[in-house]
């Protein structure tokens, strides 16, 4: 497969998403700003201009009207996704380092780093609630004494945040009381990337660990596992076939030296059922910070160190591909 | 460097005081697992103690939670070895892992052990018996690496084991095996003034110790070498060869040769013959001398001029000898090497040479064979060259192949086939060369492999990147002969990988040729066995993915299943509007035609 290579960023990728319906696909950096670009061609959108620090996260609504960012710049910006036009800032202590809006697009959560002095917390905001935005007061804040939270992501009904920790741990927030409903620990080093399947029963966690699992949203019952020699970076979970792609990479100190050909840096897919790799997607100059698979399936995204975002079609043959059962 | 291990000092100091303190240890075994001693610790007063205490708490908590501590004392001052307990036995382990070694101050290096260690020690009985004949059985000699350096010499304990019950004979740095009749260990700080223990040499057979030599700090491993049928090993010191015969470990003659300025010295792989250099001397010309053993007959000296360097390279069955000649000629700057090639098999040696325009990088005989293979040049341009020594007094070159990614050269141990390898710094380039007809059969990479290993028939190789080069992409892979690659193997924190060596044939020269011809029958056999253990492999996974499927298609069910149930509640949430499927609600689709520019091509129509 031929792809299409998006140079939107002069640094390197930190979050992509497309929205529902898969026609758009958003992509942050360090380097400030939020690009949002058509899939079916790679042609781009637009710039969302605002943040003045590395953009750690991004989220869009169902409908695809708003836009949700989060940055070093201790700031959570809303963001109208036609216009560009800035909505809302949220001013934080901390870095935001992760966002997402919940499945009926109302209610906004976004956690803060642990840094100088301020704690990890969890914030609910209320979008239909102007007031909260207004006065910067979240509905609910819950902080996170032991370990800070370095990804997160929505259940299926917006009941709870399924959060994954520095130090492996997952877990579930009710959006209610703020309580930890459940938690589990299967991970052993830092969660650095949570994607849900299409349907939000499912989500998959990406690890330091080397390892990327499969959980289920609800019970948080661990469902299976993904062993790779390399820290997990970013996965995620095919909505059409029994596929999980993975992006990682060294860890910096090791990269010695790099092939001027081909980049040697792949995207790693396994059969979700099997626990067995069966392909991989060279290209990246650099370790593989993100990826997403369309929400159709027939392609997927990946968003390197490198600054380089490559948008993948499938051949016909990954369709037909079948490991002997 | 050598790493050493006091172990084998700190026990004898402990014994008497151990013996009290285990006839009143508590009967549980759990509980000694988790106990390490820590020996070399300062020795302090009661106003240091507590300043120790925290120090010692701070280097240790770090493996895991401290659940007990004991200072022995003695005249007022602890004694400069403490008991520290933890939580569990796996703590215990880590902190003998990491801390053994650890570096306090100037005088005071940590030694850690697991305290149960010293228990196995103490519970061997008192009583000696003398041991029963023993059938004899096969040895196994087991090396317990204790401090693994990516060098050559390591820190090993060395168990000789029969029969499968364990007794430490004693700590050592390097050893080596020799006919299996003999072996050689290296242990510098065991050695005194009158009693010799840098090198011992040991009886596979009996465990006795034949012999202990003195050795220099700057000696070069190994520092013996062996005739190769054992019955005669010799040694290279300042201005002196020494020669030893067994099984007597005496001085062949009782006494050393006297070879000035001698260099180096290297043993005849088939025949006792030694080949040594001696570099100019004033007027005399710098040589080489190929000496009998045990007649020390010189049965060939070669004279060199303007020698700067030799290296001697045997082919394999001794059949000649490569002398790797550095010179600066008269009159110019630069160097230029030849080979200088002996024929040992004619009479008289007779010598050939062969003059290299370029610096050689490496260099391989073929074994078994008569060819041998050249890497030359300077990185980039890099050549492989490789000859044929014929029988009619030439050196014929075969084949040059220029621009190659190479340093180091590997040639199957049947011949014939090679492998030139750019190791570590060449980022695992591979070329599989059949050098029969010199063709390149294939060309490959194992992106920084640092380690080609042939297996003994010559059918397979494996190239492997070494936890001890590359700290990532551990690895070992497979290839025919011919470069086809057959396996990846990923291993985290893969170090070595060695092929089983194979014993010499049962068969007698005739079976080997019945086989031969009747190999079509046999053949059919085997390939039937490996499409039966094939197929039964594959049965084994395939049983193992349906089991996976059926489990995971199970909790899938199960869970489209409730989100059926939620779908009310996601229809609420979304204003009525279905958002289940992509194409739920194709009515609310917006056709839009848009143009994309796409390309621009212009066609010359030509003349009207």
């Amino acid at each position: 497969m031929k792809p299409i290579l998006l140079q939107g960023h002069e640094r390197s990728l930190t979050q992509i998403k497309y929205n529902r319906e898969g026609d758009l696909l958003f992509s942050v950096a360090k380097d400030q700003f939020a690009n949002v670009w058509y899939s079916v061609n790679g042609e781009r959108l637009g710039t969302y201009n605002g943040h003045s620090g590395a953009v750690w996260c991004v989220d869009v609504d169902w409908d695809t009207k708003n836009v949700l960012t989060g940055s070093a710049d201790n700031s959570c910006r809303l963001w109208d996704c036609e216009t560009g036009k800035q909505l809302a800032m949220l001013e934080t202590n901390s870095a935001v380092r992760t966002c997402g809006f919940d499945f009926s697009g109302n209610i906004i959560m976004f956690s803060t780093d642990k840094q100088m002095g301020y704690q990890c917390y969890l914030n609910y905001f209320d979008l239909r609630d102007p007031q909260q935005i207004e006065d910067n007061q979240p509905y609910l804040s819950i902080p996170c004494s032991e370990s800070k939270i370095t990804s997160a992501v929505w259940g299926p009904l917006g009941e709870f945040v399924v959060a994954g920790h520095e130090n492996g741990e997952i877990n579930q927030f009710s959006a209610k009381s703020g309580e930890i409903v459940k938690k589990i620990k299967e991970h052993t080093k830092q969660i650095n990337d949570i994607q849900t399947s299409v349907d939000l029963t499912m989500f998959i966690t990406a690890s330091k660990d080397c390892a990327a699992k499969m959980f289920d949203t609800t019970s948080l019952d661990h469902i299976k596992s993904f062993k790779t020699e390399r820290p997990v970076n970013s996965a995620a979970i095919s909505p059409n076939m029994e596929h999980v792609v993975m992006g990682g990479g060294q860890e910096a100190m090791e990269v010695t030296t790099t092939s001027t050909r081909i980049g040697k840096f792949e995207a790693r897919f396994f059969h979700a059922a099997y626990e067995e790799e069966f392909g991989r997607v060279k290209g990246h100059f650099g370790p593989i910070n993100c990826v997403a698979f369309h929400p159709d399936g027939k392609s997927y995204s990946s968003g390197g160190e490198d600054g380089y975002v490559r948008i993948h079609y499938f051949d016909p043959q990954y369709f037909d591909f079948e490991l002997e059962a | 460097m050598f790493l050493l291990n006091f172990h084998f000092i700190l026990f004898l100091a402990f014994a008497e005081l151990l013996g009290d303190i285990l006839r009143e240890k508590p009967q549980e075994a759990d509980g000694i697992d988790s106990v390490i001693v820590v020996d070399n610790v300062p020795q302090v007063g009661p106003d240091r103690l507590e300043k120790l205490k925290n120090v010692i708490h701070k280097i240790f908590s770090k493996f895991g939670k401290i659940t007990n501590e004991f200072y022995p004392e003695a005249d007022g001052k602890t004694k400069g070895y403490i008991f520290l307990e933890y939580s569990v036995p796996s703590h215990a382990h880590e902190a003998v892992k990491n801390a053994d070694g650890y570096k306090l101050d100037k005088q005071h290096t940590f030694r850690v052990n697991l305290f149960t260690d010293f228990d196995k020690y103490m519970s061997i009985s008192d009583e000696w018996e003398p041991p029963e004949k023993q059938p004899f059985k096969d040895f196994v000699i087991y090396l317990k690496p204790d401090n693994v350096c990516p060098e050559v010499h390591s820190s090993f304990d060395f168990y000789l084991s029969r029969n499968m019950t364990l007794k430490p004979i004693y700590f050592v740095s390097t050893v080596f095996f020799f006919f299996f009749r003999y072996v050689v260990t290296f242990s510098p700080l065991m050695d005194t003034k009158d009693d010799p223990q840098a090198i011992i040499i040991w009886d596979v057979l009996t465990g006795q110790k034949k012999r202990g030599f003195h050795c220099e700090s700057s000696a070069h491993w190994p520092i013996f070498k062996w005739s190769p049928d054992g019955k005669f090993f010799a040694r290279m010191t300042q201005d002196t060869l020494s020669i030893y015969e067994t099984p007597s470990m005496g001085l062949l003659d009782k006494k050393s040769l006297k070879i000035n300025g001698i260099k180096d010295f290297s043993w005849s792989p088939g025949d006792n013959v030694i080949a040594f250099w001696v570099p100019e001397d004033k007027d005399i010309p710098a040589r080489v001398t190929l000496m009998q053993l045990p007649s020390r007959n010189e049965i060939r000296v070669r004279n060199l001029f303007n020698v700067v360097d030799c290296k001697l390279h045997w082919q394999k069955n001794g059949d000649y000898l490569c002398v790797k000649v550095d010179r600066t000629p008269k009159g110019t700057q630069g160097i230029v090497t030849n080979f200088e090639i002996f024929r040992m098999r004619e009479k008289q040696v007779p010598v050939d040479v062969v003059e290299m325009k370029e610096g050689i990088i490496a260099f391989a005989w073929e074994p078994n064979g008569s060819r041998f293979a050249v890497l030359h040049g300077e990185s980039p341009r890099i050549n492989a060259s490789f000859y044929h020594v014929k029988s009619n007094g030439k050196i014929d070159l075969i084949k040059m192949f220029d621009k190659q990614q190479a340093n180091s050269i590997f040639w199957s141990p049947q011949g014939q086939f090679l492998v030139l390898a750019g190791l570590r710094s060449m980022n695992g380039a591979l070329a599989f060369v059949d050098t029969s007809d010199c063709t390149m059969m294939n060309i490959a990479e194992h992106y920084m492999a640092s380690d080609v290993e042939w297996d003994p028939t010559g059918r397979f190789v494996v190239t492997s990147v070494s936890w001890w080069s590359h700290k990532v992409d551990n690895a070992f892979w497979l290839w025919t002969f011919q470069g086809r690659l057959l396996q990846k193997n990923n291993k985290d924190r893969f170090c070595q990988l060695l092929w089983r060596p194979r014993p010499p044939s049962l068969l007698s020269q005739e079976q080997i040729k019945a086989i031969k011809k009747d190999l079509k029958r046999y053949s059919k056999i085997f390939e039937q066995k490996d499409r039966l253990s094939q197929s039964k492999a594959s049965k084994d996974l395939v049983d193992k993915r349906r089991g996976m499927m059926d489990e995971y298609r199970t909790y899938r069910e199960a869970a489209m299943k409730m989100y059926q149930e939620q779908r009310p509640l996601r229809l609420e949430l979304r204003g009525g509007v279905d958002t289940d499927e992509l194409d739920s609600n194709v009515d609310d689709w917006e056709e839009e035609t848009i143009e994309f520019f796409i390309n621009e091509e212009i066609i010359p129509i030509g003349d009207l």
